[in-house]
């Protein structure tokens, strides 16, 4: 982990509210694992803390990330040009561990996307891949995934409210493709990603593993969901951060261990069991 | 080659920087980025005679220029902390400052009683700014008679030097620091974060609460610092707001004998060891050999 130099070669806006920026590193940044992060000090003086930013993905010697203009900084970073340079602390954290053996199973939700794209490079050969987000204004998130959807659109066949099995003529044959929902129906299935995952889960095939990331209200009804199941699964998680690096005990989520309910989603996470988190 | 060797208590330190408590993990998370020997003297995070789970997420706030935390205190205890993290500041033979708290005055008194001295031990920081709770839950730090007295039963329960780690949420800073001298203090710092507040200008929610870091508290630090290292004949550490060299500098003048930096650290990881280098250029480039040259330099 190094604190580099860079500069912003593209920052663009992907849809809506979101953006994709890529930025040329001083040095190369080192191995990074699917789901680790990087803090980001802004170009503004308008921006105090760095921001972390989940690596969206990386070239030898780049970064990228994929942001919603939400708040003060992220919505300072819109503006930030071409050839304007940054600090990119990273690569942070605790990845995906992936664990031999079993079905990958990937689930996004909304920009949550953001944290999945580099571990779906990573296992999509033998992955499934689950996306969910408001409208089909945001499909467009999913651009810079590769798919392989056998001559269907990154998007899937629009299809009528909870009904899936009308989209597979084979309900036996695993699903490979990427799945996408919206929860106003516009495109894909209709429902949140949780509900697309119930009524595809016996779809996957044997011994699925769910990776997942998105808003923590989508962590637990994964968990009400994949409870029954006995489904294991790590989540990466998102929160409030100042250093990145275990300093400051600022950006913590309550597990289940009662000794010490509280960890640091910077260095014990940003990836933690599902199982170990108190939702 | 000027020297930033700084005599404190006794012992000479390598240099007059120090982390503020709780701003640098437990020493092995920065360990890895630059050794912790860097420092004149590590401050532990806050410490409690038992575990402390510490406050419920969101806990940190960016408010303009400084943010709010509201941490709560999280840490393993006095115990864990000496047997699983005293190790690395042995091994890398540096001095620390051992901070901690207590919710009673008993409590205060049971975690002084329990640090055992060591010569890497400079000294004990007491955090006066935390509630207590058998006074109702008022901050035990904003109240001479209240610093007087805990100060005086700590320095009778332990040999280790005591310095009082101030609130400036009070009307009279000089007041406090004069009681804890009084009581037998052998140092000074200031200040602790200042409470603070943030408003959701969308639903009119107070957002968050918490204490204020960062530069926006560096103005009130430094008045805080010139005004009492004038009225106590302790050495008084510096702290609030310290972004890089040339803040560090001016705390020295308006009287701090060493340094604590904080906020800073999160921006920049290197801002210690960058603040280091650039006051040693100081030094050198005014013809400074020793920092008791800039010692109280500033005037009116």
């Amino acid at each position: 982990m190094y604190d580099m130099e860079g500069v912003i070669r593209e920052n663009l806006l992907v849809c809506q509210d979101f953006y994709r920026c890529k930025i040329e590193l001083a040095r190369p940044m080192g191995k990074v694992i699917p789901g680790q992060f990087i803090m980001l000090k802004i170009p503004s003086a308008e921006v105090f803390l760095r921001r972390p930013f989940s690596i969206y993905d990386c070239g030898k010697q780049t970064v990228t990330i994929l942001y919603k203009a939400v708040g003060k900084g992220t919505r300072a970073l819109t503006s930030a040009g071409r050839k304007e340079r940054v600090m990119v602390l990273g690569p942070l954290g605790h990845g995906f561990r992936v664990h031999q053996g079993y079905t990958p199973v990937l689930v996004a939700g909304g920009i949550g996307i953001a944290g999945l794209h580099l571990l779906w490079k990573q296992v999509k050969r033998k992955a499934c891949f689950f996306y969910g987000c408001s409208t089909e204004q945001e499909v467009p998130l999913l651009g810079g995934i590769d798919f392989n959807t056998r001559g269907r659109t990154a998007t899937g066949t629009r299809q009528t409210c909870g009904d899936l099995s009308s989209e597979h003529g084979q309900p036996d044959t695993p699903v490979i493709e990427p799945r996408v929902c919206t929860l106003d129906g516009s495109t894909g299935f209709c429902g949140n990603v949780v509900q697309l995952l119930k009524s595809s889960l016996s779809l996957v095939g044997e011994k699925p593993y769910v990776y997942a990331c998105g808003p923590q209200p989508m962590f637990a009804s994964l968990k009400a969901l994949l409870a029954e199941k006995e489904v294991p699964c790590q989540v990466l998680v998102e929160e409030r951060m100042a250093c990145g690096l275990g300093l400051c005990f600022g950006c913590v989520k309550k597990t289940l261990d009662e000794a010490e309910p509280y960890k640091r989603a910077c260095v014990e996470g940003p990836v933690f069991d599902l199982w170990q988190l108190s939702l | 080659m000027a020297t930033l060797f700084v005599d404190l208590f006794g012992k000479t330190l390598r240099n007059p920087v120090m982390n503020a408590s709780g701003t640098l993990g437990y020493g092995r998370e920065i360990d890895p980025l630059w050794s912790v020997d860097t420092l004149g003297a590590y401050v532990t995070k806050g410490l409690s005679l038992k575990p402390h789970h510490g406050n419920p997420p969101p806990r940190v706030w960016e408010e303009g220029r400084g943010m709010l935390n509201s941490i709560g205190l999280q840490n393993v205890g006095l115990k864990r902390f000496f047997a699983e993290h005293f190790p690395l500041f042995r091994k890398r033979n540096t001095p620390i400052v051992v901070n901690f708290f207590g919710f009673t005055d008993e409590e205060y008194i049971e975690c002084a009683a329990s640090i055992e001295p060591d010569p890497l031990i400079v000294a004990l920081e007491i955090n006066l700014s935390c509630p207590n709770v058998t006074k109702g839950g008022i901050c035990m730090g904003k109240e001479a008679r209240g610093v007087f007295s805990i100060i005086k039963r700590v320095k009778e329960t332990t040999p280790i030097p005591v310095i009082a780690k101030l609130t400036p949420e009070v009307a009279d800073i000089v007041e406090i620091a004069q009681a804890a001298v009084s009581a037998g203090a052998d140092g000074i710092t200031l200040i602790n974060t200042m409470p603070g507040a943030a408003i959701d200008l969308g639903t009119g929610r107070m957002a968050f609460r918490g204490g204020l870091s960062g530069p926006a508290l560096k103005p009130i630090a430094l008045k805080a610092v010139a005004d009492v290292s004038r009225a106590v004949p302790v050495p008084v550490i510096g702290a609030g707001g310290i972004m890089d060299h040339e803040d560090a500098i001016r705390f020295l003048m308006a009287g701090a004998r060493a340094i604590q930096v904080g906020t800073a650290t999160f921006i920049d990881p290197f801002a210690i060891p960058k603040i280091l280098a650039g006051l040693a250029a100081f030094m050198d480039e005014h013809g400074l050999s020793r920092l008791s040259a800039l010692a109280g330099a500033t005037h009116d």
